[in-house]
């Protein structure tokens, strides 16, 4: 009787195998890998989370003080254009709303109407101590104590009014947030 | 409403085409709108017929806030009136504090305020012509030629006093701090950096014909008109009144300095943009004249008690502010808190006399007319 | 104060002497009341007579009173409201407070919108924020409230708003539940 040896069919790639074999991170899989100069292969969110991270347009929703903070961070010498960054005013074209002053009551049904005319995926930035809970006018009894009690926010900028480089941080936190949340899109 | 044709035109059938009113609103969230701000024009055609203003939308309750804290803390809320120019509410603030209290301020602390109070109407004269460009047509660029002086400006603040915009600067007493060693080279350094600002900001629209052309003859204003309406600043020099409150009824050391007074002629848009970018450049010979003159010594009061209670106490402060004529009426009772502090602020009043500007213009004017006047909403909304 | 501290400079802002005599002058048959401020020279006036008082102002050449800068009004708890007026002359240079007490519940003051145009908006804003009642006011809607809230908040009575307490720190948090 002759023996009948199985063996496992491994094709004999060589070199291409080791290149090939998906790299284990220790705490994330690979973001992405170069194929060929020019030509690299990555899974689908990843791409989408990218794209969303770099062509973030805010709608211009200057309420007070720190309005002048926010389009001195859109100017040319903390320019928020290099990263994608284009102030839109409309809110049907634009991703992101960036509160920046104090809300009042009687402001708040149009900040509603404005975050729900904002088509998805978008997100918040609070920016500023008002919009964060009602900063130094908060005990006064027209002021809204902090526009996440109408809206979810993503990022809360602290200050008062905040650094432009401040803004540029928050930005910065909201693509982080962006690209850990890829899996999660929708 | 039109009623179109009429009877000359195709007699027997006229008002076969008849138009309806339509009121349009220019929301509280609006490109063009400098702030919160909500109109509701009522338009037949492109020309406007009537124009309802709703303000507001930014009432943070400074006055109720300010009964409800000391003299000292107070003061946080005061700066974030006139955002444009925290400085110059200061000033105004302290005055009033210091003329209810009977407190005197040193000379140099005099001349430090001075200079300040002026860098920041030259602030916020550079906002203005940024945003006022904007609303006639150049978007981007007169924004941009704006920023590169307000953020040199922004940068010697911080130098100063450690905040860009409310740096709570100026105590009831003097001012917080000394300058730094090298305010002097950099105070001429700044001036001359204005300068060329305002020359860019010149070239670009004074003779600019686009711009001449729209703001020309658009919502002219006679001086009865414009004080029985209560306006003042900008909007009252443009008409032809030489009033500045510097002059008129002097405060602080202003009566030391040589600067004129620009006016207009007719009281239109133009005259006002005019008005704004003469006053700038009067306003760093003044911050020349104060670096030619300082003198040495304290800047605090150093006879202040450590907990500023007024037994009573009443005055009405008058400045000069960067929009208009910029008051406080403060009443003490006793305390350590302020009874009631009114702000008559220069943006409320001039705001009052929009209405009866834009009735008659074109849609696009009326938003020029409004970018003009140079409100700002923080001062409006108190 | 040592000397050190001493400006010398001029404030002009203080209340003119040749104006009090003027003024006692134009309004010798209306009950007025001449005190002084910090800064200006006060006229205490009645509501009934106050309507008179402004016309006088207004109309006199030697006064010609023909800008309104400020309406504020006060909340003296037990005395009731009071409007307090700031006018100024450009002809003359001068300027003057006006302060017209009302009676507890009842705080009535004669509008002057037809003599100054900018009486419009400081009413409205004074009627709100104190509950003043101006008669005469062509427009007597809300300004810097919303136009149906009917409450005055500079009143002494209307308190401020607490601090709402952030999660987490307050007692018996019962935490984040799935």
């Amino acid at each position: 009787m002759t023996e009948i040896i199985i063996k496992p069919y491994v094709p004999d790639f060589g070199a291409e195998l080791e290149r090939l074999r998906p790299v284990e991170y220790p705490h994330a899989r690979a973001a992405y890998r170069m194929v060929l100069p020019g030509v690299i292969q990555t899974g689908a969110d990843t791409v989408i989370a990218m794209s969303r991270k770099s062509s973030l347009w805010p709608m211009t929703f200057g309420l007070a003080c720190c309005a002048i903070e926010m389009i001195g961070s859109f100017m040319s010498n903390h320019d928020l254009d290099r990263f994608g960054i284009v102030p839109w005013p409309s809110p049907r074209q634009s991703d992101v709303m960036v509160v920046s002053g104090t809300v009042t009551k009687k402001m708040a049904p149009a900040i509603k109407l404005l975050y729900e005319q904002m088509p998805n995926p978008k997100y918040v930035i609070s920016m500023g101590a008002c919009a964060t809970n009602g900063g130094p006018y908060t005990e006064y009894d027209r002021v809204l104590q902090g526009v996440d009690k109408i809206i979810p926010v993503d990022v809360y900028v602290p200050g008062c009014p905040p650094r432009p480089e401040s803004l540029l941080d928050g930005f910065m936190r909201l693509q982080e947030k962006i690209m850990e949340e890829k899996k999660m899109v929708g | 409403m039109t009623v179109w044709p009429d009877e000359s035109v195709v007699p027997g059938h006229a008002g076969g085409f008849d138009t309806v009113d339509m009121t349009i609103n220019i929301g509280p969230q609006h490109p063009a709108t400098h702030g919160v701000f909500r109109m509701a024009l009522t338009v037949d055609g492109e020309v406007v017929m009537d124009c309802e203003p709703y303000i507001g939308y930014l009432h943070r309750g400074l006055e109720k806030l300010s009964e409800a804290n000391d003299y000292r803390q107070a003061m946080g809320f005061w700066d974030r009136t006139d955002y444009l120019a925290g400085m110059c509410c200061e000033g105004a603030y302290c005055m009033a504090v210091e003329k209810l209290a009977g407190i005197d301020v040193p000379e140099r602390a005099e001349y430090i305020r001075v200079m300040m109070m002026e860098l920041s109407r030259i602030n916020s004269h550079f906002m203005f012509l940024g945003a006022f460009g904007a609303d006639v047509g150049s978007f981007g660029t007169s924004f941009i030629y704006a920023w590169r002086e307000r953020e040199r400006i922004y940068d010697f603040f911080e130098e100063v006093s450690g905040d860009r915009m409310f740096p709570t600067y100026f105590r009831p007493g003097g001012v917080a701090f000394d300058l730094p060693e090298n305010y002097e080279s950099r105070i001429r350094w700044l001036i001359s950096s204005i300068r060329q600002g305002i020359d860019d900001f010149d070239g670009l629209l004074t003779g600019n014909e686009i711009f001449v052309e729209r703001c020309r003859n658009l919502a002219p204003m006679t001086v009865e008109r414009a004080v029985n309406l209560g306006l003042s600043g900008p909007v009252l020099r443009a008409t032809g009144l030489d009033w500045d409150v510097r002059k008129a009824e002097p405060y602080s050391i202003y009566d030391r300095f040589k600067f004129a007074i620009p006016v207009g002629v007719q009281g239109d848009v133009f005259d006002r943009y005019h008005v704004r970018i003469s006053e700038m450049f009067q306003s760093t010979l003044i911050v020349e004249q104060c670096l030619d003159q300082i003198t040495e010594g304290l800047v605090l009061n150093p006879n202040l008690p450590k907990n500023l209670r007024i037994e009573k106490g009443e005055c009405y402060v008058r400045t000069e502010g960067t929009k208009g004529e910029y008051s406080v009426y403060a009443l003490a009772k006793g305390g350590n808190k302020p009874y009631r502090m009114k702000l008559r602020s220069p943006s409320f009043c001039n705001l009052s006399a929009l209405r009866e500007m834009v009735i008659g213009s074109y849609v696009a004017d009326a938003i020029i007319i409004l970018g003009s006047l140079d409100i700002v909403l923080g001062e409006v909304d108190k | 104060m040592s000397e050190k501290t001493a400006t010398g400079h001029s404030f002009k802002q203080v209340p003119n002497s040749a104006l009090t005599e003027k003024l006692k002058r134009a309004l010798t048959g209306i009950e007025v009341e001449y005190r002084e401020t910090s800064t200006d020279v006060d006229l205490l006036v009645s509501p009934a007579n106050f309507g008179r008082v402004v016309r006088e102002l207004n109309e006199r050449k030697e006064l010609s009173f023909d800008y309104l800068r400020n309406i504020a009004g006060v909340d003296y708890v037990k005395e009731g409201l009071a409007a307090v007026y700031h006018f100024y002359s450009f002809k003359q240079g001068h300027a003057v407070q006006v302060t017209v007490p009302t009676p507890l519940g009842a705080p009535h003051v004669p509008s002057i919108t037809s003599t100054f145009a900018a009486a419009d908006w400081h009413e409205r804003e004074a009627a709100e924020m104190v509950g003043l009642v101006f008669d005469g006011h062509p427009n007597p809607k809300n300004l810097l409230l919303e136009e149906d809230l009917r409450i005055h908040p500079l009143l002494k009575a209307h308190p401020l708003q607490k601090v709402e307490i952030l999660q987490g720190i307050e007692e018996n948090d019962p935490g984040f539940k799935f």
